[in-house]
């Protein structure tokens, strides 16, 4: 990879701000730290707020493109860089800064793993429900930045439903905060928000604040079949004009059962998880009628829902050319989704798996190839393609994973609702030298 | 332009009916449900986004500002314009555009009253969800503007988890979209950082909305303690347990007595104070969740947990919190409703830190408020016309509000900065952190045409405005 600058001058001038043993470029290190495939000049990892802005502030003045990361585990989303100068590593930048359980609240430093904000709220019968793949292993800037979710969005919503408070530098090296660490706050502009999602564009998170929920007592997953992807919908429907409250509602096609260990099945799958005494839970296996064909709980709940989340490395491990899309689209648009996935794969030699949260529209389409040649770039592309093209208003799909080679060839991050002018001014506004990510977004 | 041409443009533009420049009628637009005060120089009344897109340009051209304004039942002085400019009414968009029941969203002009909405989608089972105090008669456009909360935000949180989309018009007049029916579309979540933004980055001229289920079955129940210590640590007991009211509001003791002078609610004239805490689900989970509710309150030395019997108690007992403010209104001549929040954990001590400011100047204070969410509502009696004593209140508010801060919490949960708060937003935020809101303002709105004034300090920023204001072109480019 050519660079602008000298590798050894970029790690040299870091070295200043952060100490040699933080600014690297040796090749093990750069190979680790690879971008979807592209080795950066240098890996730095600062630590603390201030030594990120001045790092920012060098990299701006010396127009050096940085991409951040954490534990790497959506880097391959995005289009490939160009060029990468520098990789920021939040390695350095742990801990749990707060945690007052009688509030509910919680604020930690971006580089801080999940896994250590799941075992210390264990501790009080306490969560952040973020159930995304992985999640353990991913750091909180991470899943910030890719606005990762999991079953339990269905339930408790998105980051941006209980991240409260951010701390993160803009792309010319400034320290912004938005919100705090109380559950309700209109004071100044909404800047999680504007975080969440951003995939690491607008600036580098270093801290993030969150409320927190008390742990269900007890929880119970029923299955439900159907033998027709009508008859899931239907029933789905059903369920949204209930009165029947849900921590995590899913939908299995056939296909995707395949990688979900524990479910497979010939039918379309309703996965239902609902919380309360046994008298609350006879109710719903009432309500649930004889669709029901199984339930889970404890241990072997828990064991059933990590497998719906880690989905989509499931897939990838399997086939790793296979395409992975996150779909959002208004919740009447299910069957819409399952038509365009089953129609996009078969014109395209692809197996379409779909699974997701059913009632809110927030779903994840895999196409695995057919077990024949290994599909040419122009495939993935003509399949995004046909797939969106069969969707409603308002929807979009964001491919996650394909084959690198095919990624040069169509707009990854698809069309969106959201004007696009709009949000290079907000671009704009916060990393005026536009050294944050270059060339990987949708903008 | 003088305003006298400004005005006949904007007959042009929206009809001879929907313009106002007359004294006597600008009066009317002069305040809000605040203290603040300040007579606009023009009103308006668009009916269609075009009209809105067309004003702004207008606006623009004549560097008139231009303050949107709902049902004006702000308390943060956010609709008030400061410099003689154009207040911008919705009362004549106020349309529900569309309703998606399979999809649990509606798309409606900001002028639609909050209840309205949930009026017109109950029969089917629905509603939408934030209930601020003034929900008969503000606006979701104003919801959206201040990100307005309400009791029942405990559970389900405040606007802008129920916006998923916005129509805006731009500074420069152009009309965009952000957002729509399906939650996080690719690209920035615009949307969510509109909400809250006060009308300083642009004017949200259509809103898409999620609806929410009605729950199958709920209750209300009234926690009669002693001291307002008791109720306090109540709070704090509940949200430890893990049980989660769907709404948890705290009257004082002598809130209470004077509520219940003028709505006979039914709290217990000689209590220390009651919490008024609501639970919903499937009705085979009312009765463990009250259980819950009333160890955990037994536990707090509650006097008494009494339960509504019917839909009319429950009423009353709602009554009496959703009244209240009328209630203080017959017994001061003035009285001021502050807002901040604090760490659930942090209740007790903050109220009775509030109590002892109280004392030291001098001043009535009351407490009612959502106490679920550490939303405190300090209650402060005074006289207007009384300029030393508005001043010594003013002072008060102030220690407040640096404690709040000073403990973890905010200047504001739900009423918002405006131009209330906006030399207080350096309590909570550095300069640094203040220049880069600032920029973001900037960008978005450059030429300072759109709500100017408000949220951020008057003091900020200038080299950065004159920097944007020479190149304003560039800015949406």
């Amino acid at each position: 990879m050519s660079s602008a600058t000298p590798a050894a001058t970029i790690t040299a001038e870091l070295a200043a701000i952060v100490g040699e043993s933080n600014a690297l470029d040796q090749e093990a290190a750069l190979k680790a730290a690879a971008i979807d495939g592209v080795l950066p000049a240098a890996v730095v990892s600062p630590g603390s707020a201030e030594e990120v802005a001045a790092v920012l502030r060098l990299a701006n003045s010396r127009q050096w493109s940085v991409v951040s990361a954490g534990a790497f585990g959506d880097q391959s989303t995005g289009f490939p860089p160009e060029r990468v100068d520098v990789v920021l590593n939040t390695r350095r930048l742990t801990g749990i800064e707060h945690y007052d359980p009688g509030d509910l609240t919680m604020g930690v430093a971006a580089g801080t793993r999940l896994s250590e904000i799941f075992q210390r709220l264990g501790e009080h019968r306490q969560m952040l429900p973020i159930d995304c793949a992985q999640a353990a292993g991913r750091t909180v800037g991470g899943v910030m930045a890719a606005a990762s979710s999991g079953p339990l969005k269905h339930g408790f919503g998105g980051l941006r439903e209980f991240c409260i408070g951010v701390k993160f530098v803009t792309g010319d090296g400034k320290l912004a905060r938005g919100g705090g660490r109380v559950v309700k706050n209109v004071a100044g502009y909404d800047l999680m928000k504007l975080m969440i999602g951003s995939w690491g564009t607008l600036g580098v998170m270093v801290e993030a604040n969150f409320k927190v929920f008390p742990k269900p007592r007890q929880t119970r997953t029923f299955i439900l079949d159907f033998l027709l992807s009508g008859g899931a919908v239907q029933f789905r429907d059903r369920l949204m004009k209930s009165a029947l409250p849900f921590l995590c509602a899913d939908i299995l096609s056939p296909r995707a059962s395949e990688y979900v260990p524990g479910m497979q099945s010939q039918n379309w799958r309703l996965l239902l998880r609902a919380a309360g005494s046994d008298t609350v839970l006879a109710r719903y296996r009432t309500e649930l009628g004889h669709y029901i064909v199984g339930d889970f709980e404890g241990t072997d709940e828990e064991r059933l829902w990590g497998a719906v989340s880690d989905f989509q490395e499931t897939v990838l491990a399997r086939h790793h050319n296979a395409m992975v899309m996150q779909v959002s689209v208004p919740p009447e648009s299910l069957g819409a989704v399952i038509g365009s996935a089953e129609r996009a794969g078969i014109e395209n030699n692809f197996l379409p798996a779909v699974l997701g949260r059913c009632n809110i529209g927030s779903l994840l389409v895999a196409l695995v190839p057919l077990a024949v040649d290994p599909p040419a770039a122009i495939q993935y592309v003509n399949a995004a393609s046909a797939f969106r093209a069969g969707l409603t208003k308002d929807s979009s799909a964001i491919v996650m994973r394909c084959p690198r080679e095919a990624k040069g060839h169509f707009n990854v991050w698809g069309d969106t609702p959201t004007d696009l002018g709009l949000m290079r001014t907000v671009k704009q506004a916060l990393d005026p030298g536009g050294i944050l990510d270059r060339g990987r977004f949708l903008l | 332009m003088r305003l006298s041409d400004v005005a006949k443009q904007l007959r042009k533009i929206v009809g001879r009916d929907a313009v106002l420049d007359r004294a006597e009628d600008l009066m009317l637009y002069e305040y809000d449900a605040g203290v603040a005060r300040s007579t606009p120089g023009l009103v308006v009344f668009p009916q269609t986004t075009e009209h809105v897109s067309r004003i702004v340009k207008l606006a623009a051209e004549a560097q008139v500002s231009i303050v949107p304004r709902g049902a004006g039942t702000g308390l943060s002085g956010g609709s008030i314009s400061r410099d003689r400019g154009m207040v911008l009414v919705f009362s004549r968009m106020n349309k529900i555009l569309e309703l998606d029941l399979p999809s649990l969203r509606a798309v409606v002009q900001p002028g639609v009253v909050n209840l309205d909405l949930s009026a017109a989608v109950n029969r089917e089972g629905y509603y939408f969800a934030p209930d601020p105090a003034s929900q008969r008669s503000c606006t979701i456009g104003g919801n959206v503007a201040e990100n307005s909360g309400g009791p029942h935000t405990l559970a389900y949180g405040v606007t802008v988890n129920h916006v998923t989309g916005l129509e805006i018009v731009l500074s420069d007049g152009r009309i965009a979209n952000v957002g729509g029916k399906a939650l996080d579309p690719a690209g920035y979540d615009l949307t969510g950082f509109l909400v809250g933004s006060e009308g300083t980055l642009g004017i949200v001229t259509a809103i898409t909305v999620k609806l929410t289920r009605v729950s199958e079955a709920v209750s209300t129940m009234l926690g009669i303690f002693d001291t307002v210590d008791d109720a306090a640590n109540t709070v704090v007991a509940l949200t430890a347990a893990g049980i989660t009211p769907t709404a948890l509001e705290m009257l004082d003791g002598w809130t209470l007595r004077t509520v219940e002078e003028a709505t006979h609610a039914g709290y217990p004239l000689d209590s220390g104070a009651v919490l008024l805490i609501e639970v919903e689900g499937l009705r085979e989970s009312i009765p463990e969740q009250e259980e819950a509710v009333r160890q955990v309150c037994k536990k707090q030395k509650a006097r008494e947990v009494r339960v509504a019997k019917n839909e009319k108690e429950r009423a009353l007992l709602w009554a009496g919190r959703k009244n209240a403010f009328a209630a203080i209104g017959r017994i001061s001549p003035s009285y001021y409703t502050q807002d901040g929040v604090v760490p659930r954990t942090m209740i007790p001590a903050t109220l009775r830190h509030i109590d002892q400011l109280g004392k030291k100047y001098g001043i009535q204070v009351g407490n009612i408020f959502h106490a679920g969410d550490g939303n405190l509502h300090p209650i402060i009696l005074y006289d207007l016309r009384d300029q030393e004593q508005t001043d010594r209140v003013h002072q008060l508010c102030h220690e407040i509000l640096e404690w709040c801060v000073k403990v973890g919490g905010s200047i504001t949960g739900e009423h918002g900065v405006g131009l209330e708060k906006q030399n207080m937003m350096g309590l909570m935020f550095t300069q640094e952190e203040l220049e880069v809101m600032e920029r973001l303002r900037v960008a978005l709105n450059p030429s300072s045409v759109l709500n100017p004034q408000k949220i951020l300090p008057t003091t900020l920023g200038c080299g950065e405005v004159r920097i944007a204001r020479s190149k304003p072109a560039e800015a949406h480019a």
